[in-house]
């Protein structure tokens, strides 16, 4: 059941989403053993909330363990979500299986962060972008072919022919990837995430794998959710950004917005933290980290309470806020702006009281 | 040009070759087993020729007790007056068919185990492990020896069955160590986005890097096949009926020769270590066809 | 005299395919206190010559040409034992991926107090744990920390923990190769600014090797500019990134997404980097090169002076 677009934190532009992600959550255990009983448990990601238009690159930003390769994870249908809905179009998604589950592939695809690992070290070029193909019994032999040397040719990789029976231990990174977006993108999907296709990348070798993510939108119009840790990546490929910390979303809206006018103090802190060719030191910080970290009760109030410098409000250390909007499609979940509680409890929380 | 686009098998077949050509360990084993398999074929050779050759049964009505090397008989003859050539011949014929059915036998067994312990995970993984650790620590040779004591002299068949029932446990460990490694992989994850069914993952992704593994293995089995039936022959556990290296080694030692006739015992240990070699180095050229990153004309720093 | 005087050094390895030139006629100088910032992207050579300053490279490697001056003795003539009294004590290494570089099974505290006495044998441990708890304040680890294992930390206090041992014998100088890759920008930013403290209190030269010009344009006095195993580009932070000279320092730095200011193209640069065992005969760069003149392909470039410390590497100038 969708609960309505207000509660759920996400603005209404009356545009249909392409892809609505409400209420998900993912919660680790791991398994208890004979000295521990029950396992621990990490929550990833904490009643997430999100909508995608169709056309657009959202940006999904975060350090470490922020839960943002989690989510696309999710998206993908790699791992199942604990509790929450996805919709792609006007179908839920969540917990497919079978074909159902075979024709959803079909629409969304995922280019992954490592080009040495992402490619069969056994199977050629040819072989690997055609997979998908043959998996979904498109075409024959020589359509196939035809296709694989089209997707080669939109990645950059000319002329195809060369490149169709080398295997990837004889490609560079930068082309490896391609031929993994070229994978991603051979069955024309509607809706392709990035999980940080460029981390492990050179910087003039990522700015080409930035061009070809622009053209695939300009060219095929496809939506794409473009996870990084790089607020400068973010800014240049991004229409709208969303920013994540501990499986908790702190600020969402259009990408120039979010990065001149932050409003979360997190936004602010990481904003602070990224190196300013040589003006770090004249330009203006935020200030809004804290050297030490705050002590806090566990699973209590907002998860940045503990770094936070600015928290002043008395909720910041009892209950985590929920995105309110600030101004036309830039939320922030933060009380200092506005924000509401979040009617429902962690989701931890509500797992340890069994509901 | 268009065969080799048109079926890819073929190329990667055509391909597979010239690489194995260029390995010097291949050649060198690709020709002594080669050369082995010329004696298994011509073997059949001396008992049409005259049956006194034939390795079991033939006797030369001039010779009775053990020679040496002479013109009718180019090794020599055993106690019994055969003819030591023809039994080579023959026992390489057996050696193949041991070696190879019973490391074939094990691997695809071993393969197929490991391959599902590993990628069904959990309860499957335990039961099919807790097997594996029962088999392998049973002695194979106890327990023939005990089996041929109750059922009297196995069939060579049932010796080779017996192997690769005992040998399969530890192919099945690595292979499923190999499954455990790979499953976590990018591309496998890849191939599971693409919509790629189980089955696929594993026939298509998982097995072909694990039959590099597999391979190596088995030119290892076929190794300790041909030993193990050796040493079953050689202990007076083999079948009668077939003439092995092993078995020759036996009469040798029981007959109390073993020093007295070089020319019947040294053959069949020579063919014994280099038949072992050879698959030995088959194997190690085999895992440079088979795992794209090992060739050494496209090795980059 | 400057600290540290590189001179025209050409270091090569001894590979399979043949012998490959991995950097070619380099010299830069680093005075006291001074950071030196060696940009570039992988196979530019700067790991290599950080290597080659400590006397760490592998067997197959070794220094062609030129001299390595450490207060004006030539490094590449001592023998291991005065190598040995340089190396810790007088320059010491932040590796790449520094993180792996702590001993899993061995607490942090007496990791960093054997690299102490290793290289103060009259030293007694006692002395030499106290000593790394005041290193421990320096860096900003807490003092308790100081039993756990390194798998108890996090990768930034990892970080902290590598260079409380790189300053553990007060060198003059330090080599830091990639030190914050791995980090979060939240803890790279805390690190960078502790290490430019540090610089400044214990008056260290500092060679800051790294992929990312944005750090290293913070971080140090002067940046060179490494393409191929060559020095393309070398001037104060200020010159070469405000006024770049040469092509290739201009097209990386416009492969860089800015977070301030105008949003502009990213322009990646076409074509790979060339073969460094069969090298090109001109310069380097002419490949790839939007600026490229005929006679680029078949003459090395000459330095070109711009004044004020700041030279480029090019032809087209």
């Amino acid at each position: 059941m969708t609960e309505p677009l207000e509660k759920a934190g996400v603005m209404d532009t009356g545009n249909k989403p392409i892809l609505q992600i409400r209420n998900v959550s993912k919660v680790y255990r791991s398994k208890g053993n004979l000295f521990r009983g029950s396992g621990k448990e990490v929550v990833a990601l904490n009643r997430i909330s999100l909508d995608i238009f169709k056309g657009e690159i959202f940006g999904l930003v975060g350090e470490s363990g922020s839960g943002k390769t989690t989510a696309g994870r999710l998206i993908v249908s790699l791992e199942e979500n604990t509790a929450g809905h996805i919709f792609l179009g006007n179908h839920e998604v969540t917990r497919l299986k079978g074909k159902t589950l075979k024709d959803f592939r079909r629409k969304v695809q995922m280019i992954f962060q490592d080009p040495y690992q992402s490619l069969n070290p056994q199977r050629s070029v040819y072989d690997t972008i055609s997979e998908p193909l043959k998996i979904h019994r498109i075409g024959d032999a020589s359509a196939r072919k035809d296709a694989v040397k089209e997707a080669l040719t939109s990645v950059g990789l000319s002329p195809p022919d060369d490149f169709l029976f080398r295997y990837p231990h004889r490609l560079s990174g930068g082309q490896r990837q391609r031929v993994a977006i070229a994978r991603a993108m051979v069955l024309n999907p509607e809706f392709v995430i990035a999980d940080e296709p460029t981390s492990m990348l050179d910087a003039s070798i990522s700015a080409q794998i930035f061009n070809i993510l622009l053209a695939m939108r300009k060219n095929l119009d496809v939506t794409q959710m473009f996870i990084t840790h790089s607020l400068a990546a973010a800014r240049y490929l991004c229409d709208r950004i969303a920013v994540i910390y501990r499986g908790n979303l702190m600020e969402l809206g259009p990408a120039e917005n979010v990065i001149r006018h932050p409003k979360h103090p997190y936004t602010q802190a990481l904003i602070d933290a990224v190196p300013k060719f040589g003006h770090s030191k004249e330009a203006q910080r935020y200030g809004t980290l804290l050297g030490k970290e705050h002590e806090v009760r566990k699973d209590m109030g907002c998860v940045f309470y503990p770094r936070c410098a600015v928290a002043r409000d008395d909720r910041c250390s009892r209950k985590m806020p929920g995105l309110g909007s600030i101004e036309d499609g830039h939320l922030v979940a933060c009380y200092l702006h506005g924000s509401e509680e979040i009617r429902l409890k962690p989701f931890s929380q509500a797992l340890a009281e069994g509901r | 040009m268009r065969a080799r686009e048109k079926y890819p098998l073929l190329n990667s077949f055509l391909e597979g070759w010239s690489i194995f050509r260029q390995n010097l360990l291949g050649r060198i084993g690709l020709v002594l087993l080669i050369m082995f398999a010329l004696m298994a074929i011509c073997s059949y050779i001396p008992p049409w020729i005259n049956p006194m050759y034939n390795p079991m049964t033939g006797v030369d009505p001039l010779i009775t007790s053990c020679t040496p090397p002479s013109w009718a008989h180019w090794l020599g003859t055993d106690f019994m007056g055969r003819d030591i050539l023809s039994q080579l011949l023959a026992g390489a014929r057996v050696a193949f068919m041991v070696g190879i059915s019973a490391a074939v036998m094990s691997i695809v067994l071993g393969v197929a185990i490991g391959m599902t312990a590993g990628y069904m995970g959990r309860f499957v993984d335990t039961l099919l492990m807790r097997l594996a650790d029962m088999i392998m620590v049973m002695p194979t040779l106890l327990v023939v020896l005990i089996l041929s004591a109750v059922f009297g002299q196995l069939n060579i068949w049932t010796i080779v069955l017996i192997i690769a029932l005992f040998r399969w446990p530890g192919v099945s460990r690595i292979i499923r160590g190999q499954t455990l490694s790979l499953k976590q992989r990018p591309f496998i994850e890849a191939a599971k986005v693409a919509g790629a069914s189980h089955f696929r993952i594993i026939f298509q992704h998982i097995m072909p890097n694990v039959l590099p593994l597999a391979f190596l293995f088995m030119t290892f089995r076929v190794t300790s096949a041909i030993i193990t039936e050796a040493a079953l022959a050689f202990l007076g556990f083999g079948d009668p009926g077939t003439v092995s290296w092993g078995m020759m080694l036996q009469w040798v030692w029981k007959t109390g020769h073993m020093f007295k006739a070089p020319y019947w015992l040294l053959p069949p240990g020579i063919c014994i270590s280099l038949i072992t070699l050879s698959f030995y180095m088959l194997g190690r050229a085999m895992d440079e066809v088979l795992d794209p990153r090992l060739r050494k004309e496209d090795q980059t720093d | 005299m400057a600290l540290l005087e590189v001179e025209n050094i050409s270091i090569g390895y001894n590979t399979r395919k043949g012998y490959l030139k991995a950097v070619e006629g380099v010299s830069f100088e680093l005075e006291e206190g001074q950071s030196l910032g060696l940009v570039g992207e992988s196979g530019c050579g700067k790991t290599t010559i950080g290597m080659a300053l400590m006397g760490l490279l592998p067997p197959n490697g070794s220094v062609r040409d030129g001299r390595i001056l450490f207060e004006g003795n030539d490094t590449l003539k001592m023998s291991m034992d005065e190598i040995r009294r340089i190396r810790w004590r007088k320059m010491a290494m932040i590796f790449q991926a520094a993180m792996n570089a702590l001993n899993p099974v061995q607490r942090v505290g007496n990791q960093i107090a054997e690299a102490i006495l290793v290289h103060n044998p009259d030293l007694e441990k006692e002395a030499a744990l106290s000593q790394v708890e005041e290193l421990f304040d320096l860096v900003g680890i807490p003092r308790e920390r100081l039993t756990d294992f390194p798998h108890q930390y996090s990768g930034g206090m990892k970080q902290r923990a590598v260079i409380a041992m790189a300053l553990a014998c007060h060198p003059k100088v330090i080599i830091a190769d990639e030190p914050t890759t791995a980090l979060d920008v939240i803890v790279q930013d805390q690190i960078l600014e502790e290490v430019r403290d540090l610089q400044k209190e214990f008056n260290i030269g500092i060679i800051f090797i790294s992929h990312d010009i944005s750090i290293v344009a913070d971080m140090c006095h002067d940046i060179g500019v490494m393409y191929a195993g060559q020095l393309v580009e070398f001037g104060p932070w200020q010159a070469v990134f405000e006024s770049p000279a040469h092509p290739y320092t201009k097209a990386l730095l416009s492969s860089f997404p800015t977070l301030t200011g105008k949003k502009s193209d990213l322009v990646p640069i076409p074509g790979e980097t060339p073969n460094l065992i069969r090298p090109p005969a001109g310069c380097r760069f002419c490949e790839r090169c939007p600026e490229a003149k005929a006679s680029c392909e078949k003459t090395p470039p000459e330095w070109v002076d711009m004044g004020s410390g700041h030279k480029a590497l090019c032809s087209g100038d």
